[in-house]
């Protein structure tokens, strides 16, 4: 080395390569946590699995330009961009939905407004009359598995007519799929099916969820619903504005996100400490179990990840009375005004780390802390919002940090 | 119209100044800017006219975000040979031609022709370089010090932004060392592709490649410098103009929307230190039924400090020198929003064997935000290689 340079070069250069093999080892950034993330996947998918995981998360990600099929009406221009870290959105992602007496009033722009629209079409008004629900974006992960808890173990939860007096009367939502939804799908088929997905369970299908978020949100056509929606009441036919031929994504590409919403495995939940035990222990005496079920099993599935797993998301999926101040008076399939299908709970815990430091809860994200919501908690769940709000201030800090610890 | 009457209002305001001047074609004793076009090391010339010569940078890039691997490979990144004759006294054509990405992308960069009536004025018409702060107009790969190119000129700017156009520049001097520099054009500007064409929000270099008019409505790009001597200089550079169709045919179909881009560039060489950066606000009209996803506003700046070192260390290269530095980069994709921006910290060590051929080793850390302002931490290993030849 010293033929070539001279001594302070020397000791400048191997300075340098010192740091520089110690920078290769611990600067090059580290991944977060397992179950400290909403889009990571289930454990023990099959390589081919995790594949196909991959691609759906590359579709899942993909924003749309008005160049390539955006709009012409939208709310926004990817399923990440409402889905935060695959979790629930903002607010400012909101989505709002309306109807008139149980018509979905399509001929008015019905059963969604889409407030944006690309360059020469016309974002629609919400009309005059019509019933208005504001709906903030659900959180995509552990979808799979509430797809793949059994049919028979959400309707063993059911109590329509309150037979067993506890003033808890949780029934399911019985819809009809479209019928681009084929009956071996899981949630399809001709006659009604049970509900599970979506504010009031009135979506049986991922494949279906799917198809019409690209649809209704994105403004994204499919081999499934190839036609574009239109603002009927704009003065200018909508759809000449988008130039991109329909449909705009193939079928593979909804079932590739279909397929990786279906394996996102849920964040872990905290650790159980002494306060949280507590917690939990309260979390019972009140009742808050009696719809926020903390565990659903799965039954036999094609995916083995998926099949007979034990399901931690504190829901029993079930349509629920939650009293005036929670209704939207806007019934959506079976449900009524009043009604809402349990919240699942898993994922609180890191909630504000994917808002921006914010919490937003309920159907509308009105409330800002968990004990905000149970407090608007009402109808069926009174009788536990009371007993929780009787509760001393330490009580009441062990049930929230055991909600939040979810 | 209206811009090519502010060109024809520029020149007038200059007549005064070109009374009485020498109008042959004086050598300026500093270049017009520092590393521009004509202030490359040609290592041919035919003829004592026509110079040749280019630059060529090659790239070994680890990149990883989250831990995970983005990047970790070669490129052949980019191969330019660029040309000038002085074609008379008072007529000059340079042109440089980028072979990008293992051409990938080739490109006309630049390419123009330039009358000079004086110092204080002259006629440039062409593919232009715009003016739209310093580093468009000097970025060669040799002359950088960091293997990227600064973020607020990559990703909001569109640097290299080249555009078809037709304008003025000249050059006054003040005092014995002091000078201001400006340069005014009429260019196609931006197009609407910075936003119909634009999957990830409002991105301006998208609005690029506007080479035949889109809207029939030029734009106006300018740069005013001011440098009281060699080694310190501040500008001011601003592009204004509608980038949409607002008219077909002669029927109204839209409104005239416009963006606006402000760059202020400073360089200040002193106590052994070159500091250089640029910042950049824009404000852009976007459709009512994009507004809430399309920024409506942008902003970021680089910041970066260098210092020579070493000369003559390497004893069998008695002109090389080494240099060391770091640089700063933030970008904001939406000023409305907490998140979609990008902080980037980057630090460097070069050699330099001469002055015209660079190994760049630079280590980055950084955050990009999505626009729920949720972090990505990246970090980055980048080796390069560039020369002019």
């Amino acid at each position: 080395m010293r033929r070539f340079f001279r001594r302070r070069a020397t000791a400048v250069l191997g300075g340098a390569a010192v740091v520089l093999a110690a920078a290769c080892a611990d600067f090059t950034t580290e991944a977060p946590l397992e179950g400290d993330v909403f889009d990571g996947p289930l454990p023990g998918l099959t390589p081919e699995e995790l594949a196909a995981f991959v691609r759906g998360d590359e579709d899942f990600g993909r924003a749309f330009s008005p160049a390539e099929g955006l709009g012409p009406i939208f709310n926004n221009v990817s399923c990440a961009s409402c889905h935060s870290g695959d979790g629930r959105g903002r607010v400012e992602n909101a989505l709002t939905r309306f109807s008139q007496a149980g018509s979905l009033v399509q001929h008015l722009g019905g059963p969604q407004l889409q407030d944006k629209a690309i360059p020469g079409a016309e974002a629609e008004v919400l009309p005059a009359g019509v019933d208005v629900s504001v709906r903030l974006p659900p959180p995509v992960f552990g979808v799979g598995l509430i797809e793949a808890i059994s049919e028979a173990a959400i309707l063993a939860l059911a109590d329509e007519t309150d037979a067993d007096g506890d003033g808890i009367s949780g029934r399911p939502n019985w819809v009809t799929p479209p019928a681009f939804v084929p009956a071996m799908e899981p949630g399809g088929g001709s006659g009604p099916q049970l509900g599970r997905f979506s504010r009031k369970a009135q979506v049986s299908s991922l494949l279906q969820q799917t198809v019409e978020a690209y649809h209704q949100d994105i403004g994204i056509t499919s081999d499934f619903l190839p036609i574009e929606n239109q603002n009927p009441l704009a003065g200018s036919p909508t759809d000449a504005a988008d130039r991109v031929a329909d449909p705009e994504i193939s079928q593979s590409t909804v079932r590739a996100v279909v397929h990786y919403i279906r394996t996102l495995a849920p964040p872990a939940p905290g650790a159980d400490t002494p306060e949280r035990m507590r917690g939990r222990a309260l979390f019972v005496q009140l009742n808050c179990s009696g719809c926020h079920v903390p565990q659903l099993m799965t039954g036999p599935n094609p995916i083995a990840a998926l099949a007979r797993q034990p399901v931690t998301l504190y829901s029993d999926l079930l349509l629920h009375d939650m009293g005036d101040d929670l209704a939207d008076n806007r019934p959506d399939g079976s449900a009524n005004g009043r009604e809402w299908r349990t919240a699942p709970l898993w994922g609180l815990r890191l909630m504000r780390q994917f808002l921006n430091g914010d919490a937003f809860l309920l159907h509308d994200g009105r409330a800002r802390t968990i004990e905000e919501a149970i407090l608007l908690h009402g109808g069926e769940a009174q009788a536990a919002r009371d007993g929780f709000a009787a509760l001393g201030p330490g009580e009441r800090t062990a049930v929230l940090d055991f909600v939040g610890s979810r | 119209m209206r811009s090519i009457a502010l060109l024809a209002g520029a020149a007038l305001l200059l007549v005064p100044a070109l009374k009485g001047q020498d109008t042959t074609q004086a050598a300026p004793e500093r270049p017009f800017v520092t590393g521009g076009v004509y202030d490359k090391p040609y290592l041919t010339r035919l003829l004592g006219r026509t110079a040749l010569g280019g630059y060529a940078e090659a790239h070994a890039r680890l990149e990883r975000a989250d831990g995970a691997t983005e990047e970790f490979g070669f490129e052949a990144k980019r191969w330019n040979i660029f040309a000038s004759t002085q074609v008379s006294d008072f007529v000059r054509i340079a042109a440089e031609v980028e072979f990008e990405d293992g051409a990938e992308e080739i490109k006309l960069e630049f390419a123009a022709i330039d009358v000079s009536i004086s110092r204080q004025l002259t006629l440039r018409a062409g593919m232009l370089l715009s003016p739209l702060g310093r580093f468009n107009l000097a970025h060669d790969s040799p002359q950088n010090e960091f293997t990227d190119r600064p973020l607020v000129s990559t990703e909001l700017l569109g640097v290299a932004l080249s555009e078809p156009g037709l304008g003025v520049l000249g050059l006054f001097p003040l005092g014995a060392t002091g000078r201001i520099t400006y340069e005014l054009y009429a260019v196609n500007g931006f197009d609407d592709g910075l936003i119909t064409d634009s999957p990830d929000g409002t991105r301006i270099p998208r609005g690029r490649g506007n080479f035949e008019d889109n809207n029939n409505s030029p734009a106006v790009v300018g740069r005013m410098a001011w440098s009281p001597r060699l080694g310190l200089e501040f500008g001011v550079s601003a592009h204004h103009g509608a980038y949409n169709v607002f008219e077909s045919e002669g029927t109204p179909v839209d409104q005239k929307r416009m963006l606006t881009i402000w760059v202020f560039d400073a360089e200040v060489e002193a106590a052994g230190f070159r500091v250089m950066g640029e910042a950049s606000t824009t404000s852009i009209d976007v459709p009512s039924g994009l507004r809430g996803i399309f920024a409506s506003g942008q902003r970021g700046f680089y910041l970066e400090a260098v210092r020579d070192f070493g000369r003559g260390w390497v004893r069998t290269m008695p002109r090389s020198f080494f240099s060391a530095g770091g640089r700063i980069d933030v970008v904001d994709f939406d000023r409305d929003l907490d998140g979609d921006t990008i902080h980037r910290y980057t630090a460097g060590f070069n050699f330099r064997p001469t002055r015209d051929t660079v190994l760049k080793l630079n280590y980055f850390r950084g955050t990009v935000r999505d626009r729920f302002n949720n972090p990505t931490e990246e970090a980055g290993f980048l080796f390069s290689v560039a020369t002019y030849f």
